[in-house]
């Protein structure tokens, strides 16, 4: 008896271990595609579609009650998906569980169009539907002369100041170096920002006429503009906590220790709530360069998977023209602070009145699209190695320079 | 008879198949993807490539893999050594006759294994070291002393790696040594106490020799557990928008910078091979030392 119950139990463990290996139909988002050849009471069923997003609940929200109005036409579920990056590249060519529509930031487009699963969005909308757009953020999502996003919202840094601390915001960095020498004391900081994060680091570099990667994927480590702004921007470093890290950063300026700083939106939300008076103010220009300093800029948006394109071409033109609309913005900046894509959005009070948004909108012009090609995936690494040996330990600008491009010229060898 | 001997592989085929499933699966399949051309340019229809990614491998055994080598090494030793030091030492404590309230202090003890890796040291990173809010600089300068940068510094960012380190690896360390001392008969130590035996030839001629058999696997794990650490030195010098400057790169921080980054699965792959097989002989040797010491 015992030796019976031992072989169906070994038998039971053994199937329960090799359960989780079967596929779950009941997980995949989405629909088979309807046959073109569909009888009409097919064709009067909804279509499912799902998007998937990795950002905060709330923008997925505020996505689905945009496109609630599609239903029963068209019936999407926006979910939210943690990791989504690896899981499209685990699955993003299988219609079986990849979503039909994801909602990302535009600096991995390449990395999918590489990959082939993207469908280009001018496979169902027409690019002369876009001209309400801001180019800026219509380029952004291009890679290889192909749109394959729908922007629909865009952040970047802004110079942002105590308005306790510093009664004028400097017009130059000149002015803001002064600035950050006599009131840098006992804890309390004139100037703070990332200073060896390559995110923020590269508005120097732009502002010099060096660039991290340009759309060729060719690095620009060791062009004279990148180490010209590392050897004036270690300066800056001087009068800043060392670790340079978010976190700290951003304690300083929410705290009131610190009278300026560069930084995305949500911060001035954040200290504006610690009771901070913040004001905002254009980026100080380059004194030697006369150019302003450039961030990259982040656009939010709406993708369409290849495996998808077929059966649900009308339904996925339909997501696509809603999330056009200027209201799909207005609703994104109303939660996020963000700017919206579609210039039509700003004639709305609720946009046009919020100072953080104008601001942003009206950097549109200066700033950088972050890079979208793939190897800028090898690029933020080897970047902030360099800007942390510089900064951080004190190594020679134009040394570090050299060796970060030949560093990042053999990473991308090796993508290949 | 048949019958007979069929029936242990009945039993341990659930145990063979979830083996074979997370352990045996994954490492052949590592080797199968190092012979193709798996990267975003190739990604879901791979071709064989040959040993091509081996080639391109082996010039991640420059001399930076060589320094990061040397370091991994010196971080194995100096992190056991202090590790079966102290947690030696908190053992013998814990045993002391008459101590009120031990099991408080082992739960206490074992406070750092309870809490999640990653949180532990990022707490670390934020609480301890940061310059402007951590503890440690704070504490230098209520003592009117400047501030030390505890992660940018290479021997600092080493040492302070160490600390963190050894503050989670003692619980382990401290449990199985605290079990070994328990499990040695005390009849012994009276012997030797009638014997005039003083405390370090009762440590040399009675603890060592039984406590040893009971400690070797655990130290075997933990050398292998602090060869292959990649969290506290990555979260705490390399993280992507916080890398402080230091250049204390181990094995698995170097191989995962140069390679794991370029999205190339079958270049990653090789280079995990490699690395398997550096494992492998460093496994034989420890296995060949641990078996002559039991002679």
């Amino acid at each position: 008896m015992k030796k019976v119950l031992a072989s169906a139990l070994s038998v039971l463990v053994m199937l329960g271990a090799l359960a989780g290996c079967q596929q779950d139909k009941k997980a995949a988002p989405s629909a088979k595609p309807t046959e073109s050849g569909a009888s009409s009471a097919a064709k009067k069923d909804a279509v499912n579609l799902t998007i998937w997003y990795e950002n905060d609940q709330k923008i997925g929200d505020a996505l689905q009650a945009q496109l609630n109005d599609l239903s029963p036409d068209v019936k999407v579920t926006v979910q939210r998906k943690d990791k989504m990056t690896d899981s499209l590249k685990l699955v993003g060519n299988d219609p079986q569980s990849a979503p039909d529509m994801f909602f990302f930031a535009h600096d991995k487009t390449g990395l999918y169009a590489e990959m082939g699963i993207l469908a280009p969005i001018t496979d169902f909308i027409s690019k002369d539907s876009l001209s309400d757009f801001i180019p800026m953020t219509l380029s952004a999502g291009t890679y290889k002369d192909t749109l394959y996003q729908l922007p629909i919202y865009f952040e970047t840094q802004m110079f942002m100041y105590n308005k306790k601390l510093m009664s004028t915001p400097p017009k130059t960095t000149d002015d803001l170096l002064k600035f950050a020498q006599s009131n840098t004391k006992n804890g309390t900081y004139g100037f703070v920002e990332q200073h060896s994060t390559a995110y923020y680091a590269v508005s120097w570099i732009h502002a010099f006429g060096g660039y991290i990667i340009d759309k060729d994927a060719k690095p620009g480590l060791n062009l004279q503009g990148t180490v010209d702004s590392l050897k004036y921007h270690k300066q800056f470093v001087k009068y800043q906590p060392s670790d340079g890290d978010y976190n700290t950063m951003t304690a300083l300026f929410k705290e009131g220790k610190a009278a300026s700083t560069i930084n995305l939106p949500n911060l001035a939300v954040d200290a504006k709530k610690a009771g901070i008076d913040v004001g905002f103010a254009p980026l100080p220009t380059v004194n030697s360069t006369g150019k302003q300093l450039s961030p990259y800029a982040g656009i939010q948006g709406v993708y369409v998977l290849k495996s998808s394109e077929s059966g649900k071409k009308e339904a996925i033109t339909s997501v696509l023209k809603a999330l056009m609309k200027p209201e799909v913005g207005v609703a994104m900046s109303k939660i996020t602070n963000d700017a919206p894509a579609n210039n039509k959005a700003y004639s709305d009070a609720s946009v046009s009145s919020n100072e953080i948004v104008m601001n942003l909108k009206n950097s549109a012009d200066t700033v950088v699209p972050m890079s979208n090609v793939p190897a800028m995936d090898v690029m933020w690494s080897v970047t902030e190695n360099m800007l942390s040996t510089v900064n951080k330990k004190g190594a020679d600008p134009t040394t570090e320079a050299a060796k970060a491009q030949k560093n990042a010229l053999s990473q991308i060898a090796d993508m290949k | 008879m048949k019958k007979k001997s069929c029936r242990p592989y009945l039993y341990l085929a659930p145990s063979i198949a979830v083996i074979g499933l997370i352990v045996i699966f994954p490492i052949l399949y590592t080797g199968y993807i190092s012979l193709t051309n798996m990267n975003i340019y190739h990604w879901f229809h791979p071709e064989f490539v040959g040993l091509q990614n081996y080639a391109k491998a082996i010039f991640v055994f420059d001399s930076g893999f060589l320094s990061a080598l040397l370091r991994t090494v010196l971080w194995t030793g100096i992190n056991m050594v202090l590790q079966m030091v102290v947690a030696y030492i908190i053992a013998v404590l814990l045993n002391t006759e008459g101590l009120r309230a031990h099991k408080f202090y082992k739960t206490i003890l074992m406070f750092p294994w309870a809490m999640p890796g990653y949180v532990s040291i990022l707490l670390w990173k934020m609480g301890m070291f940061n310059n402007e809010y951590g503890l440690l600089n704070q504490w230098l300068g209520k003592l009117g002393l400047n501030g030390v940068r505890w992660l940018d510094g290479n021997v600092s960012a080493f040492l302070s790696c160490t600390m963190v380190n050894l503050w989670l690896a003692l619980p382990f360390m401290i449990m199985i040594i605290d079990g070994a001392l328990q499990s040695v008969d005390k009849s012994y130590y009276e012997s030797a106490t009638l014997d005039g035996a003083g405390f370090f030839t009762k440590l040399g001629k009675i603890t060592i020799p039984l406590v040893r058999p009971v400690i070797a696997p655990a130290v075997v794990i933990t050398i292998f557990t602090t060869f292959k650490q990649f969290d506290i030195v990555y979260l705490l010098t390399q993280q992507q928008g916080s890398k402080t400057g230091a250049d204390i790169h181990t094995v698995i921080t170097y191989t995962y910078e140069k390679a794991f980054v370029t999205n190339n699965y079958g270049y990653s792959a090789a280079v995990s091979v490699l690395i398997f097989l550096l494992l492998i002989l460093f496994s034989m040797f420890t296995n060949k030392e641990l078996k002559e010491g039991y002679r």
